[in-house]
């Protein structure tokens, strides 16, 4: 061992180069609101409400199930105060002594002050989203660690390592990762308690996942394939097996084609999928395409077996700058789900929907940004009308910015008696304290008016409150002065 | 011809100043006589200022304070006036040529003019719009202009080729800088410039032709490719997919983890303002796939726990009380809702029925089901409602 270290000291690079970046978020809120709770009272003590139909002494509309003797209703829930504070730190490490080698890492802290969990994902209270070893050089990218991979499929978090080879001279480009997988949309795996509301067959071990990725890039277009398998070590089963197309064609200036879908082996139905056509210019830009979308659901939940149908969209949006202070945009799409094909169709929701947004960006004055809106969308399950608007202020040399905000929404539900309508105001606040010190005071007021004709018409209205802090600090001079698009 | 009257060896015309040599036109029937240097090797490019005192010796004419610069001018080009007229030989033009506006006498003298240089090089463009092969006709590249400051560096202006819509994208700068960039493009680039974007993913090779130098950083590239246009932040998601490693030309992990990562700490940023207000509306029919960021355990359901929307395991409760019968027929909405279910409802609640082991035998398979390939791929799932007689 002594050897060993002798010769580390003696054939160890020296280390002038090293750099690093580290930035630090944290974000404390205040949010108190209130939910409702489950309550019963036997049939015998229900009397009849305004309507006719069974209701408590006190007035809550109550649903008495067909020859139980007592009646369900909802109540105003007592208030959820949270107090949560969550810092995110990510870091970034180079100059090893090695030209390539670099270290990256992000972790998150979270916890409620109130200790009544009332912030979702405050728990566990330490995470680790990202910490890997990187290796990069012209041809080859290897890492090791805890790694998130975004492509089509998803973004994939696993602990293991992963190669990318790449041809630039020709824009072409292999991958490979696997490892032990983690949760979708967390950075837990599946076996974490935290996940346990999730579902009663949780799994006792992590599914071992292996990908692959290939591409090509061309002046003209690229195009892409990619292909994951997950699979659970306890049973030799499939947690899931998919793969992904996708392409983009540039055939002019401004002009583009994209297009992909994924496919799911293990089900055996095709996916989500896409195809847009879009042109950008200087003044103008506009998107239009169709879209399908169909959830994934990992096999060692029965979801799959339900077999969730897809919907199916048409898109469009534009964006054009009419006068150089002036912007306007426009988008729309309509969806419809296929057919369910229900054996019990006692109860018909909604097939179809639709979204849109006209809205308005104006810059009279170099400071001041102006923005107004007007969304409308209707589907299954809920719909929603409402209007925002905003106003900036922002000096170009100034080192803070001020917006107000506010919104009006009409949101009815289709599955509940529920109607309410929403107004939000709120003002946002940020100060660069110094380039690397950025402080952020928000604090937003939903004040709402819940539509139902008994006192189950509770109120949801709320205060919540931020202040955020972000430090980034770094080193290696070479690096200085660098935008946001850079390693960090 | 020789040579003479280079005062300045520099990229920016300046008119001449200090000394007023229209003034001293009668005196100096040569410009060597006072710039020896540019026609004899070893002399000095300046005259001594012991010659001033001949007549400014403050009784013939006031004094006057002048030293010749100890350091050469801050310039990027490759010029010499030796080299350049051994190199012409008989085409090489004569001092007035180069440091004079055609027309104007010959001590009219000024900072060697630009145009000059283009007309005898044969160059018929303005100076920056020169083609990408020219620029080292004069230039030396910037990691060679030693003399040069991050100031100066800053002030180079750009090439009109430079704000073409498409000059960011693989076909603009990409492919030129594939033909050029030991030429054109490092006269004012070196690395550190290409990584202010290029340093998501190994770089390009022609990045690696150029030399280091991070004074280049004095030029920022901050601008986002035409083609992001606006609303790109909606729009990206197809492009991202089927184009990783263009994205990774620029961008790092982080940039995308500012919207993608499943943090509670996020407020506005992905989502509108007031998104949290109207998000049934756009989760029940995904707007986007939610659970690429938030997990529907962590996220959703604990939410909607601690605001009393779980169900509990009583199916019969009744919250969704604008369907009579609700439950007995949920089966569209479940089918094209299925996400939303979950984030309230856990599988006890709907093994109740659609189980064949303990339940009512509700069958939940609906289109598309491929029971065969289900069962080859994943036999333990079965046994979640059939038991060890998976059909």
């Amino acid at each position: 061992m002594k050897h060993v270290l002798v010769l580390l000291v003696l054939f160890a690079s020296p280390l002038a180069a090293q750099g690093y970046r580290l930035r630090l978020d944290g974000r404390f809120q205040t949010v108190g609101y209130r939910g409702v709770q489950l309550d019963s009272i036997p049939v015998t003590d229900t009397v009849a409400g305004p309507g006719g139909g069974p209701t408590t002494p006190d007035g809550f509309a109550v649903r008495c199930p067909s020859g139980a003797p007592y009646c369900l209703f909802f109540r105003p829930g007592a208030v959820q105060r949270g107090a949560p504070f969550v810092s995110t730190a990510d870091a970034s490490l180079w100059g090893f002594g090695v030209r390539g080698l670099s270290a990256h890492a992000t972790a998150r802290a979270a916890v409620d002050f109130t200790g009544s969990n009332a912030w979702p994902g405050t728990d566990p209270a330490l995470q680790l989203l990202t910490a890997y070893a990187e290796y990069s050089v012209e041809r080859l990218t290897a890492r090791a660690g805890r790694q998130l991979n975004s492509n089509r499929l998803g973004m994939i978090g696993f602990d293991g390592a992963s190669i990318t080879v790449r041809d630039g001279r020709h824009g072409l480009d292999v991958s490979l990762y696997g490892g032990w997988g983690l949760a979708r949309g967390v950075a837990l795996p599946v076996t974490s308690p935290a996940l346990n509301p999730i579902a009663d067959f949780q799994p006792s071990n992590r599914q071992l996942l292996l990908g692959a990725e290939a591409g090509w890039s061309g002046r003209l277009g690229d195009v892409r394939a990619e292909y994951l398998r997950e699979v659970d070590p306890a049973s030799d089963y499939f947690v899931s097996e998919r793969m992904g197309f996708a392409g983009v064609a540039r055939p002019a200036a401004g002009w583009s084609l994209g297009a992909g879908a994924d496919y799911d082996l293990a089900a055996g139905w095709w996916g989500s999928a896409e195809a847009t056509l879009g042109y950008t210019a200087r003044a103008v830009s506009g998107a239009f395409g169709v879209r399908r979308y169909r959830p994934h659901f990992d096999l060692w939940t029965i979801w799959g077996a339900f077999s969730p149908v897809p919907y199916t969209a048409v898109q469009g949006q534009v964006s054009i700058r009419a006068l150089p202070q002036v912007q306007v945009r426009a988008r729309g799409e309509h969806y419809r789900f296929s057919d369910a094909d229900v054996s019990t169709p006692l109860v018909r929701v909604e097939q179809s929907g639709w979204r849109g947004e006209l809205g308005m960006t104006a810059s009279p004055a170099p400071s001041w940004t102006f923005d107004a809106g007007y969304t409308r969308e209707f589907g299954p399950g809920a719909a929603s009308v409402g209007t925002s608007a905003s106003v900036t202020f922002a000096p170009a040399a100034g080192p803070y910015a001020v917006s107000l905000h506010g919104a009006a929404m009409d949101r009815p539900l289709e599955l509940r008696f529920s109607e309410s309508v929403l107004h939000l105001y709120g003002v946002d606040t940020r100060y660069d304290v110094s380039p690397s010190v950025r402080l952020e005071l928000g604090a937003v007021r939903y004040a709402e008016d819940r539509r139902r004709p008994d006192p189950a018409a509770i109120d949801w209205g709320q205060w919540r409150a931020t202040v955020r802090a972000v430090f980034a600090m770094g080193s290696g001079d070479d690096l200085g002065r660098l935008p946001p698009a850079v390693r960090r | 011809m020789i040579i003479t009257g280079f005062l300045v060896l520099t990229l920016f015309q300046q008119p001449g100043q200090g000394f007023d040599h229209p003034k001293h036109k009668a005196l100096f029937p040569s410009c060597t006589s006072c710039h020896a240097g540019v026609a004899t090797k070893g002399e000095s490019l300046w005259p001594d200022p012991v010659s001033c005192t001949t007549c400014h010796d403050g009784t013939i004419e006031k004094t006057v304070v002048w030293r010749p610069p100890t350091s050469p001018r801050r310039s990027n080009l490759r010029f010499d006036h030796l080299g350049h007229a051994a190199k012409a030989k008989d085409k090489s033009p004569s001092c007035a040529v180069c440091h004079t506006l055609a027309g104007e006498p010959r001590m009219a003298v000024r900072a060697p003019v630009v145009q000059r240089c283009l007309d005898c090089h044969g160059i018929r463009t303005a100076h920056v719009a020169a083609p990408d092969t020219a620029c080292a006709t004069c230039h030396v590249p910037l990691a060679r202009a030693a003399s040069f400051s991050r100031q100066d560096i800053a002030k180079i202006p750009a090439p009109p080729s430079h704000a073409a819509p498409d000059f960011l994208s693989r076909s603009g700068h990409g492919a030129v800088s594939r033909q050029t960039v030991g030429t054109a493009c490092a006269t004012c680039h070196a690395q550190e410039f290409c990584y202010q974007c290029h340093a998501g993913s190994a770089p390009p090779r022609a990045i690696t032709w150029l030399a280091s130098d991070p004074r280049s950083t004095a030029i920022v590239a901050r601008a986002a490719p035409a083609a992001h246009g606006d609303n790109f932040a909606d729009r990206h998601a197809t492009v991202a997919a089927a184009s990783t490693t263009s994205c990774t030309s620029c961008h790092v992990r982080a940039d995308c983890l500012e919207c993608h990562r499943p943090s509670a700490a996020r407020g506005a940023g992905y989502h509108a303002d007031g998104f949290l207000a109207r998000h049934p509306a756009s989760a029940y029919a995904r707007e986007a796939s939610c659970s690429d960021c938030h997990n529907v355990g962590v996220f959703c359901s604990s939410c909607h726990a601690r605001a009393g929307l779980v169900a509990s395991g009583v199916l019969r409760s009744g919250y969704h009380d604008a369907r009579p019968f609700f439950v007995a027929g949920h089966g569209q909405a479940a089918r094209q809702g299925l996400e939303s279910c979950v984030s309230c409802h856990v599988e006890r609640d709907c093994l109740t029925c659609h189980s064949a082991v303990g339940g009512r035998r509700f069958n939940p398979h609906g289109p598309g089901f491929d029971g065969a390939r289900m069962r080859r791929k994943s036999f333990a799932m079965c046994t979640v409602c059939h038991g060890a007689a998976v059909p």
